[in-house]
């Protein structure tokens, strides 16, 4: 709990004095939409090492904190680049065995994220019966009853990241936090965490938050830090902003798997932010907001 | 009969899949997925319940690589997060219709979206399964769907069980408190379907051309041929017209059955064509 009136707004250049070494760090975001990505690369930036990085369903987050050698350990449920292929550093790291994972099934990781954050040890759930992944984890799954008609049920244990870093639409300085599109896991991995960290398109002053009140879906008690990082999504998409940045991904993905990544992360941890910015998104930013406008619904089963 | 490709066949068999019964959650984007779930909502199943991303009850939308998250929150009546859609439709037996592919998937009705040899030292470490672990045992209908029907992909067990049908019969599923319903295999080759425990996929059809021979030959599972195997329905002049001009004029669903060099440069000159309709708007 954080005191309601506090200014908790700080540079993204903060970041990495919030984060200690070793820290697990929950990232929110799911496929290419909303990853905390300027949160991603500040944390490279600032040469953070051997974090326990979560996440739902990663992609560009955490093969980019894998190839630079951030992660001491990683949990997920699935990472991919999906049309641009496997993650190749995640895949590099794991299959060479210096990168320690926990792979969670999809609902049993969420389903912990909420035990935690209603203050429960456990939460018991119809599991995933018949996966052999419960067995590798006893230490976060168990079988269990129901106590009034004895029926089987699987527990998931309790997860609680050190910190949970999430990318909102805009945040007032007290952390009311507003979100118009993908929102993925963000509000549970924050309610699970011990520190929350929100990075958001534009900081707003409370009364634009208060003119749509429903848009807030992490109220300002549970969050520590506000940090203002425009397109701090990129390259994954913020709805409505911008679209996922599929060039830059499949620049990427050109580079991921080949000597290439090493110049790749070292120009990310050379430039600021801004120069980031500056950078990828001159004479791009525009067609990236467009691609969001162009998408179509199609007429006919709007019933 | 207008000309068409394997890949629109698979589309228009998985479709004839999609009802109006419960909900779907569509999560990431797969491309021949989403067509079929779009071409039920444009054809016979327009109160198909769809949710894409965190878009809840989603009008139909065209498919693109760049737009299709912005597309589903368009004409979406509602904003959830992935918590409140597994508690809400997963957990509450809410599920309709899952359409998955992996890279394993055996005669049980298991996946492995996991790893390629040893689980702690894999040749191929792969993506996960997100919710796939537990879902396709609880939706009521499961769709796998396979572009390459091999049995390298099509195993007789699964490496890694990263998750299962569990319960396939009605009975069982309903003892089980589960929804009764099939297992439906759509591939390039044929359509498998298993609706009981102790019996084998069966061949339902095969696609026009293809010996049921050449299907038992590359399934890594035992399968119950009948002793006349009905051919695949082939897409409508309707349904090919809907695919190409209104759900997916860009040919996102295609790119999914190319390989190597060709797959890449055909991904280049969709996002080529999406970046270009889009920069038309603000130049």
């Amino acid at each position: 709990m954080t005191s309601p009136s506090a200014d908790k707004v700080v540079p993204l250049q903060a970041l990495g004095g919030l984060v200690p070494d070793g820290a697990s760090v929950a990232f929110g975001g799911g496929w290419f939409a909303n990853h905390p990505m300027a949160a991603v690369r500040q944390l490279i930036r600032a040469g953070r090492k051997d974090l326990h990085a979560i996440t739902v369903v990663g992609s560009v987050d955490m093969d980019l904190l894998a190839a630079a050698d951030v992660l001491g350990h990683l949990s997920f449920s699935m990472v991919t680049l999906e049309a641009f292929g496997l993650a190749p550093n995640v895949r590099r790291t794991i299959e060479s065995g210096t990168l320690p994972f926990t792979e969670y099934t999809g609902l049993g990781m969420l389903i912990g994220l909420e035990a935690q954050g209603r203050g429960m040890p456990f939460l018991p759930y119809r599991g995933p019966f018949g996966s052999d992944l419960p067995a590798r984890y006893p230490e976060i799954y168990a079988t269990t009853n129901c106590p009034f008609t004895g029926e089987e049920l699987t527990a998931v244990r309790a997860l609680q990241p050190d910190v949970a870093i999430v990318h909102a639409l805009r945040c007032d300085a007290e952390g009311n936090a507003q979100w118009d599109g993908t929102s993925g896991p963000d509000v549970d991995m924050a309610k699970a965490a011990k520190r929350v960290i929100v990075t958001c398109e534009e900081i707003v002053d409370r009364p634009v938050i208060v003119e749509n009140p429903h848009m807030t879906k992490l109220p300002g008690y549970y969050v520590h830090a506000v940090i203002e990082a425009p397109f701090g999504a990129h390259p994954t998409s913020h709805i409505p902003r911008y679209a996922m940045d599929a060039w830059q991904l499949m620049d990427y993905a050109g580079q991921a798997g080949t000597d290439a990544i090493t110049d790749y992360v070292a120009r990310i941890r050379s430039e600021s932010e801004d120069d980031y910015r500056a950078r990828v998104l001159t004479g791009r930013g525009d067609v990236l907001a467009a691609l969001v406008d162009v998408a179509e619904t199609l007429e006919g089963a709007n019933l | 009969m207008t000309a068409y490709d394997v890949h629109e066949l698979m589309v228009t068999r998985v479709a004839a899949e999609v009802d109006e019964d419960g909900v779907t959650v569509m999560g990431s984007f797969t491309p021949l997925a989403y067509a079929s779930y779009m071409l039920a909502k444009l054809t016979h199943a327009p109160r198909a319940y769809l949710a894409g991303f965190d878009a809840v009850g989603m009008s139909p939308i065209q498919l693109s690589f760049t737009g299709a998250e912005a597309a589903a929150y368009k004409g979406a009546v509602c904003r959830w997060g992935m918590l409140t859609e597994i508690n809400s439709i997963h957990l509450s037996n809410h599920g309709g219709v899952e359409a998955v592919s992996s890279a394993q998937f055996d005669g049980d009705g298991a996946i492995n979206l996991s790893t390629i040899g040893p689980f702690d030292k894999p040749k191929v470490r792969l993506p996960g399964g997100a919710g796939a672990a537990e879902v396709i045992k609880m939706y009521r209908k499961m769709i796998a769907y396979f572009g390459n029907h091999s049995s390298r992909t099509l195993v007789d067990k699964v490496e890694f069980v990263t998750g299962t049908r569990w319960k396939v019969g009605a009975e069982s599923r309903r003892q089980a408190g589960l929804q009764p319903g099939p297992i439906i295999v759509v591939t390039n080759l044929a359509v498998l379907v298993k609706d009981e425990d102790d019996q084998p996929f069966r061949i339902e059809s095969v696609h026009p051309g293809v010996d049921p021979q050449v299907v038992v030959d590359n399934t890594g599972f035992a399968l119950d041929v009948p002793s006349d195997v009905p051919v695949t329905a082939e897409p409508t002049a309707k349904q090919l017209e809907l695919l190409r001009t209104k759900i997916d004029p860009f040919g996102t669903v295609k790119f999914d059955f190319l390989s190597g060099k060709e797959r890449l440069q055909y991904l280049e000159s969709i996002l080529d064509a999406e970046w270009k309709r889009a920069e038309a708007t603000v130049r």
